[in-house]
């Protein structure tokens, strides 16, 4: 499963809560991404995936570091990843601000597996033929 | 002589008489003599032994025969007169006769010491006369202390007062008269009444009132003086110059009589009235000037604590207001006034009430408070406050006084205040509610969000060819967890809204109502909701949690007065009951008068999170209900006959046989 071209379709999936953090891996899986889960934002920035990730699926909040943190070291790391955010409070302000400052997209939970695709595939810059094409 | 009663004629052996007859009747004469005299007289010779005594010597002083030839010293009669042969020895060195005041142990005697001279002239001793002068010291003593108290009780007086002579001289004074006049009393005896306080008393009248009251020394001359109805007049005399400064005095004279005196003198006594007059100069002149004041006092503490006043004869509806209450009414100052005028000026909603008071005023001597409010013809609104206080007037007809407080300004800060503290709960408790639905929504859409997607993951692995079984199972399972998960979250939340700690108490029902009563009333007033209490004095004691009890009843009082927010065209009353249910328990009504509830959402309306009104109270029901439940209680509601609801809840007494399923 870890060729060249997965590798650069990899997926990082940061959540806190464990249910998301098992199903949308598996989901993405399903769909034919390569997909990795990590617990809270220091985490994924501890391990080797950081550099590979093409797309970031992100919780807004979490302990420790935000999703919205998480987006800021990554831009003073220079590490330029789409992120999806995902959020659990529904509201209109964040949302919108998430999305100026640069966010592909951002899902209320529980989202449908549509708007999931949809949106991982805008932040890879795919058609929406999907990953299938790509392997 | 020696043949004469010679023990008794002894004391004078040796005495030498000259004398026409013979020596012997010159003697016996001379004996007589001596013995008729009640004066003592005894003789003392050169060596100062007694030599001779008469009778009286032996009577008064208790001399006798057996003391001759002794010093005086040592006669025991004459022992408690010291200094006697001093004085004695003092006389025969001097030949020159003396005096001596001396007391013995009864009596003060004057003590003649003459000398005794020989007919040759020498000297040849003394001879002492006695004058008892016990009862004459007595009377000079007494007069003393007579003239001492008299003395002291015109030094106490404070008129001065002084006595004249013929000539207007002063003869005495009181301490105040020297006072006055500042004058020793040895100044005062040279110099005239007409040269004191820089001549003022120099005048006719009073040369008249002296002569007359110094003339007056006999009954006639009194009667005469009298008759002429000018005499002993007092005379006001101003200017005087005294050591106060100028006052102004009255002066009377009175004729004095003095016994033993032939002149005639007068008493004279000064009465200083400068400040009475001063006084009554002064006070037509001042009472004119506070009546003024104070009427300028009244209006400014009118004006600046925005009262009025006014009085209202009943019977003649005569009225008077102050020029306040003008300003207040906005009506033109003086103009008179009418009870249509003030009805006029009353806002239309509190007509009735203020119709009432009137009424009430009428019936009879009633000390009235009362709130209302006027319209202004640019239709804003004044909050007054009014007391009254029933009197009589001089006819004994029914009269008002009252004050009427213009407390707009006061009112609507408090209607701020209390819309902005009101504002501030209500922000308050959107704000938690607010995050509580969030956190709800969170911990819901958490599970939901894993069960959609693991639901979809599964679709897909079954749907893949081949069908990826042991992974659908996975997402199965995992979907099976996470709607536990879900389910869990709820109870937890049930959890919190029905907290376990519970405060369990004997309480009164009617005495928690009150206070919540009391916690509640002003918000009440600002919304212009009447409540009337009708809470029974003898209920018996549930037993309960304290403040979840008084959350229920405030709670069901907000629902009250909400229903009634929009009521216009009727009183917005609120009547809450407490009272004695069937079976022991006891029950909590509250009655308002507002929009009423549908029957057919009545059930609907207890349940959580169902609400007829826009804010979203209803929430409050459906937790009254529960804590009422939890003690066993019982909620509901009901449509009234007339306008409005009715909410009660009964909860069970101590008496009833439930309350250990309680503890539960």
């Amino acid at each position: 499963m870890s060729s060249v071209s997965d590798k650069a379709s990899l997926v990082s999936v940061v959540d806190d809560d464990e249910s998301v953090r098992e199903s949308v891996p598996d989901m993405l899986r399903v769909l034919g991404f390569v997909a990795e889960a990590f617990p809270s934002a220091e985490a994924f920035l501890a391990s080797e995936f950081v550099s590979e990730t093409r797309c970031l699926v992100l919780d807004v909040v979490m302990p420790g570091m935000s999703g919205p943190d998480l987006e800021s070291e990554l831009i003073r790391r220079r590490q330029r990843i789409p992120i999806v955010f995902i959020t659990g409070h529904g509201g209109g302000s964040v949302t919108s601000r998430l999305l100026e400052r640069g966010a592909i997209e951002c899902l209320v939970k529980p989202f449908s597996e549509v708007a999931l695709l949809d949106a991982v595939r805008t932040a890879l810059g795919w058609s929406s033929s999907g990953p299938v094409t790509a392997t | 002589m020696a043949g004469q009663t010679p023990d008794r004629r002894n004391g004078w052996a040796g005495l030498q008489v000259r004398g026409n007859g013979t020596a012997a009747d010159a003697v016996t004469d001379l004996l007589n003599i001596l013995d008729s005299i009640e004066l003592p007289v005894v003789v003392i010779q050169r060596d100062l032994t007694m030599v001779a005594f008469n009778q009286a010597a032996a009577d008064t002083l208790g001399v006798s025969p057996v003391d001759l030839g002794r010093n005086p010293r040592d006669i025991s009669a004459l022992a408690g007169l010291p200094a006697l042969d001093r004085c004695c020895s003092d006389v025969m060195a001097s030949g020159v006769e003396s005096r001596i005041d001396i007391r013995d142990k009864r009596a003060w005697f004057v003590v003649r010491i003459f000398p005794y001279r020989r007919g040759d002239g020498q000297g040849a001793g003394t001879v002492l006369t006695f004058t008892d002068v016990t009862a004459f010291r007595a009377s000079v003593d007494q007069a003393v202390y007579e003239r001492e108290c008299t003395r002291a009780i015109l030094n106490t007086v404070a008129d001065p007062l002084a006595v004249l002579d013929a000539d207007q001289r002063i003869q005495s004074g009181n301490r105040s008269f020297y006072t006055m006049f500042d004058v020793s009393p040895d100044e005062a005896q040279r110099t005239s009444l007409y040269e004191l306080g820089k001549g003022a008393f120099n005048s006719e009248p009073l040369h008249t009132q002296l002569q007359a009251a110094v003339a007056a020394l006999s009954i006639e001359k009194l009667i005469e003086v009298l008759a002429d109805g000018h005499a002993f007049q007092p005379v006001e005399v101003d200017h005087v110059v005294t050591a106060k400064g100028e006052r102004t005095l009255i002066v009377e004279f009175r004729p004095l009589s003095l016994p033993g005196h032939s002149e005639g003198r007068a008493l004279v006594r000064f009465q200083d009235i400068t400040s009475r007059k001063q006084a009554e100069a002064a006070k037509d002149q001042r009472s004119e000037k506070e009546l003024r004041r104070s009427e300028a006092f009244l209006a400014e503490g009118q004006r600046l604590s925005s009262t009025g006043s006014f009085s209202w004869k009943v019977v003649t509806d005569e009225i008077m207001w102050s020029e306040e209450l003008y300003r207040i009414y906005e009506l033109e100052i003086g103009l008179p006034v009418t009870l249509e005028m003030i009805r006029a000026r009353v806002h239309p909603e509190d007509l009735t009430s203020v119709e009432t008071i009137f009424e009430r005023a009428r019936g009879g001597m009633n000390d009235l408070e009362w709130q209302y409010r006027l319209q202004m013809p640019d239709r804003s609104i004044k909050y007054l406050h009014a007391i009254a206080h029933a009197s009589r007037d001089q006819d004994g007809q029914l009269e008002y006084i009252a004050a009427i407080q213009d407390v707009t300004a006061p009112r609507l800060s408090e209607e701020a205040l209390a819309r902005a503290r009101s504002e501030l709960a209500n922000v308050s408790r959107m704000s938690s509610l607010g995050m509580l639905t969030a956190s709800i929504a969170h911990e819901v859409n958490q599970p939901l969000a894993g069960i959609i997607t693991n639901a979809g993951t599964c679709l897909r692995m079954l749907d893949a060819t081949p069908p990826n079984l042991e992974g659908a199972r996975e997402t199965a399972r995992r979907t099976i967890r996470d709607g536990i998960r879900g389910s869990d979250v709820i109870a937890r939340l049930r959890a919190l809204f029905s907290k376990d700690e519970f405060t369990l108490e004997p309480l009164d029902l009617s005495e928690v109502t009150r206070e919540v009563i009391a916690l509640t009333l002003s918000d009440l007033q600002r919304t212009r909701v009447t409540l009337r209490s009708e809470l029974a004095e003898d209920l018996p004691s549930a037993t309960g949690d304290r403040v979840q009890l008084q959350q229920v009843i405030l709670n069901l009082l907000r629902n009250a007065s909400d229903a009634m927010a929009d009521v216009r065209d009727r009183p917005r009353q609120i009547l809450i009951k407490t009272e004695r249910d069937d079976g022991e328990w006891v029950r909590l009504s509250v009655r308002d008068s507002g929009v009423g509830v549908d029957p057919a959402s009545i059930n609907k309306l207890l349940e959580a999170f169902y609400t007829t009104k826009s804010d979203g109270m209803g929430i409050g029901l459906s937790i009254s209900r529960s804590i009422i439940e939890r003690h066993h209680g019982r909620l509901w509601a009901e449509q009234n006959d007339g306008p409005g609801a009715t909410f009660s809840f009964s909860v069970p007494s101590e008496r009833s046989s439930v309350p250990d399923a309680l503890s539960r």
